[in-house]
């Protein structure tokens, strides 16, 4: 499985790209959707790369039956489909008292 | 049987000082507001010391003496060598002297339930019936309470008491300003003798480390006294002559009398009380507790020459009076003058003897003097008085006995204790024959006594009556006002104190005399003063017939002459007063200018001048530099502290680290929690990024 290991650069550089997009636009995008996107592809490129290393360590050592990898990237969609639910829902009451779903709109907790 | 003897005089004590408190408290709802309890505590108290003074009496013998001490205060737990004890001491002294005290007390108040009737059931009047008890009780009690101290510390708390006291009573009449006045000035003047007795006493104090009696005679035996002087004198001299003064002031001698007759604005009883049993027995007293301190200290003479001054010169003045009670006070200085002078000569125990026959007598004539007043409707002045023999039968037979009692006629106390006294002085002078004025005094005394008293009688009760008005109404008064007077008149006969009926008692003619008083009471024994004792017992006894038919012969000599004057009229009393050298009279009639030059040199040339020159250094020092001085130190500093306050404290702590320092914190920090999220975010995005930039140096 040597190919895997040559190929690891790739992987990793898909998943910082996928992470930064998603940074980018949990930082810049002006709806909540938008941001709520964003995390969702940081969630994704992180993912991505527990996988990328569980492959690479099941290239390396032989009968590995450590999944760790795997097991965390399992865990990071169930936490990314709760938090859709959570934050869709959020985004739903936000919009249902103010009519926007614009983030910078609702600062009601500035001091 | 000690113990018992202790509680009993505890209980002397104790009687009628808790019949004053409740009489204070609760004296005026009490049903006849409360007479019968200070009356029945001090008939209480009166059976107590007849139990301890039958207990002496069983015993018969000069150093009989029961006593018990308690430590009060004790300084030794802090390394500090000061303990002062209190205690009782019964002795042959205390025990008559408890006695007499509670005797007179006792028929005082009885005779007070009837005097004081007037006041009876006044709410208006402010319950002074109930208060008039309550201070006599007070009063007997503090007596009662110095008789029984075995230490001049107690001793000299009861004196203090009774001043306060005297005060209360002699000021009785408060809305009458004469009786306020003189309240005032008996509390004051005896207060000139206290200081004398206070300094005396921290003298002795300081040198002995005890108040007790017994180690005051040790002391001097033991010659604690020998090498210390104080103020350039021995120090025996010096406390004998404070604890004198104590007495001078207490006892009203010259020249701190002025009090006594003053003190007659008091009513009857308190005189009686004050005359005979308490105040100036007190003063006594004192004299006889510390005997061998001025027998030590040589202050002996001294003592006689003012007893001998006071006897004559007071003896004179009651020669003018026209006041009953005025004639009994002057009668009562010159009659202490006698025990005074014979204490000084050294006839201790003959002092002691005349001071109990006094007291005795003199009670019963102040109270015989009180009746009189009583039923002729507080008319005190003998001038208006006349013929009340036959109104007043039993007071007048009461007083004419202790009036021939004072006046030394054979058969009674008074002659058997002044002969005593008479021989003792005559004894002396052989002695001494330097001193031969104080036997001038003493018989001239005895005889312008017998003159003066029965001078007092024959204007009272002789003649014929110069206001019919009083007259007539007078009647006798009732027995709880008698009864006191015939007892003590019966107690004034000679045979009570020396078994022997006429009281000419030597042996030649009339067999044995049994002054059982003098064989009781020797003074406290003091080394190197056995000498001189005995040789004044000697000389007393080797011209005791001399002076018994010359006391004899100047009483009766008196009494005629009194008779002549005031009785049958024969000779004219204003012719007679016409022969009186005109300073004579004027200085008679001005108490000898005592008052006068207390009050026109001691308090106004002295005393206010000193005291305008103390309120102008108040003013000018005190008050000014001392009080205003501070005043403006603490302002400057209260002003440099508001300043310090204002810019330090207020300026650069509360509102620069209070205030403006928050606020900026606050505005710059406030920006950060604008409230939108995305900013957060990056804020936390940045701090991990540097977080890992930074991470080898955090």
């Amino acid at each position: 499985m040597a190919g895997l290991a040559t190929h690891l650069p790739a992987y990793l550089i898909f998943s910082l790209v996928l992470f930064s997009f998603g940074l980018v636009a949990a930082l810049a995008r002006r709806s909540a959707i938008g941001i709520f996107m964003g995390v969702e592809l940081m969630l994704n490129g992180a993912a991505l790369n527990f996988v990328a290393f569980q492959a690479l360590r099941k290239g390396v050592i032989a009968n590995d039956n450590w999944l760790h990898g795997h097991i965390f990237s399992l865990f990071i969609i169930i936490l990314a489909a709760i938090e859709a639910a959570v934050a869709l829902a959020i985004v739903l009451r936000v919009f249902g008292t103010r009519q926007t779903i614009d983030a910078d709109r609702s600062d009601e907790l500035r001091g | 049987m000690n113990d018992m003897l202790i509680t009993l005089a505890l209980a002397i004590v104790i009687l009628p000082l808790s019949a004053y408190f409740i009489q204070t408290i609760v004296g005026d709802r009490l049903p006849r507001q409360g007479d019968w309890l200070s009356t029945g505590a001090i008939f209480g108290s009166f059976l107590c010391a007849l139990r301890i003074f039958a207990e002496m009496w069983s015993q018969f013998r000069p150093d009989w003496v029961v006593q018990k001490t308690w430590v009060w205060m004790d300084l030794s737990t802090l390394n500090i060598p000061w303990k002062l004890e209190v205690g009782v001491r019964l002795d042959n002294i205390s025990a008559t002297m408890l006695l007499m005290v509670t005797l007179c007390a006792t028929l005082i108040h009885l005779f007070s339930t009837g005097y004081m009737r007037d006041h009876h059931g006044k709410p208006e009047d402010g319950y002074r019936y109930t208060s008039f008890f309550s201070y006599l009780s007070l009063f007997t009690a503090a007596m009662l309470g110095l008789v029984i101290s075995d230490n001049f510390f107690t001793l000299f708390m009861a004196w203090e008491v009774m001043g306060l006291c005297s005060y209360l009573l002699i000021g009785f009449y408060r809305h009458k300003p004469s009786a306020a006045n003189a309240s005032l000035k008996a509390f004051m003047t005896t207060r000139v003798g206290d200081l004398g007795l206070f300094l005396g006493l921290l003298a002795m104090f300081a040198i002995l480390k005890s108040f007790r009696f017994d180690d005051v005679y040790a002391g001097i035996n033991s010659g604690a006294f020998a090498n210390e002087t104080i103020i350039g004198v021995s120090a025996a001299f010096f406390i004998g002559l404070g604890i004198f003064i104590g007495t001078v002031g207490k006892s009203a001698q010259f020249p701190l009398q002025i009090w006594l007759p003053d003190a007659m604005e008091g009513p009857t009883p308190v005189s009686a009380l004050i005359h005979a049993a308490t105040m100036v027995s007190a003063g006594i007293y004192l004299i006889i507790r510390i005997f061998p301190m001025l027998e030590y200290g040589g202050v002996l003479p001294i003592v006689a020459y003012i007893g001998g001054f006071t006897c004559f010169f007071a003896a004179i003045l009651a020669i003018k009076q026209y006041d009953i009670k005025k004639v009994l006070a002057y009668s009562t200085l010159s009659q202490l003058g006698y025990m005074v002078l014979a204490l000084g000569v050294g006839a201790y125990s003959v002092g002691f003897f005349h001071l109990i026959t006094h007291a005795v007598f003199k009670a019963c004539l102040f109270m015989a003097s009180g009746a009189v007043i009583y039923a002729m409707h507080h008319e005190q002045d003998m001038r208006h008085m006349g013929g009340l023999k036959k109104k007043l039968p039993i007071t007048f037979t009461c007083m004419l006995i202790t009036t021939m009692a004072i006046s030394g006629v054979p058969g009674f106390s008074g002659f058997a204790s002044k002969d005593l006294i008479l021989g003792n002085v005559l004894g002396y002078a052989h002695l001494h024959p330097e001193h031969y004025l104080l036997v001038f005094f003493a018989f001239a005394t005895a005889a312008m006594t017998a003159f003066y008293m029965f001078r007092l009688i024959f204007m009272t009760f002789w003649g014929h009556p110069h206001d019919h008005h009083h007259y007539d109404e007078a009647h006798e008064v009732s027995w709880n006002m008698w009864l006191p007077l015939a007892v003590l008149a019966a107690l004034s006969f000679c045979v009570v104190y020396t078994g022997s009926i006429t009281g000419l008692g030597f042996d030649k003619i009339f067999g044995s005399a049994n002054e059982w008083i003098l064989k009781l009471n020797p003074a406290p024994h003091v080394e190197g003063m056995e000498s001189s004792r005995h040789a004044l017992e000697e000389a007393a006894h080797h011209v005791h017939t001399p002076t018994m038919i010359i006391s004899i012969l100047v009483a009766g000599c008196g009494i005629l002459f009194s008779y002549l004057v005031y009785g049958s009229k024969k000779i004219s009393a204003a012719k007679l007063e016409s022969l009186w050298p005109n300073f004579v009279k004027k200085a008679i009639d001005n108490l000898y200018y005592f008052d006068w030059f207390y009050i026109k040199v001691v308090i106004q040339k002295l005393f206010l001048p000193f005291s305008a020159q103390n309120a102008k250094f108040d003013d000018a020092v005190i008050d000014r530099v001392a009080v205003d001085g501070w005043k403006d130190v603490t302002m400057l500093g209260q002003k440099a502290s508001g300043i310090f306050d204002d810019m330090v404290v207020d300026g650069v702590m509360v509102d620069g680290v209070g205030g403006t320092l928050p606020t900026m914190l606050g505005t710059s920090l406030r920006s950060l929690q604008n409230g939108k999220v995305q900013r957060y975010l990056m804020v936390a995005v940045v701090a991990l990024m540097l977080l890992f930039l930074f991470r080898g140096v955090v």
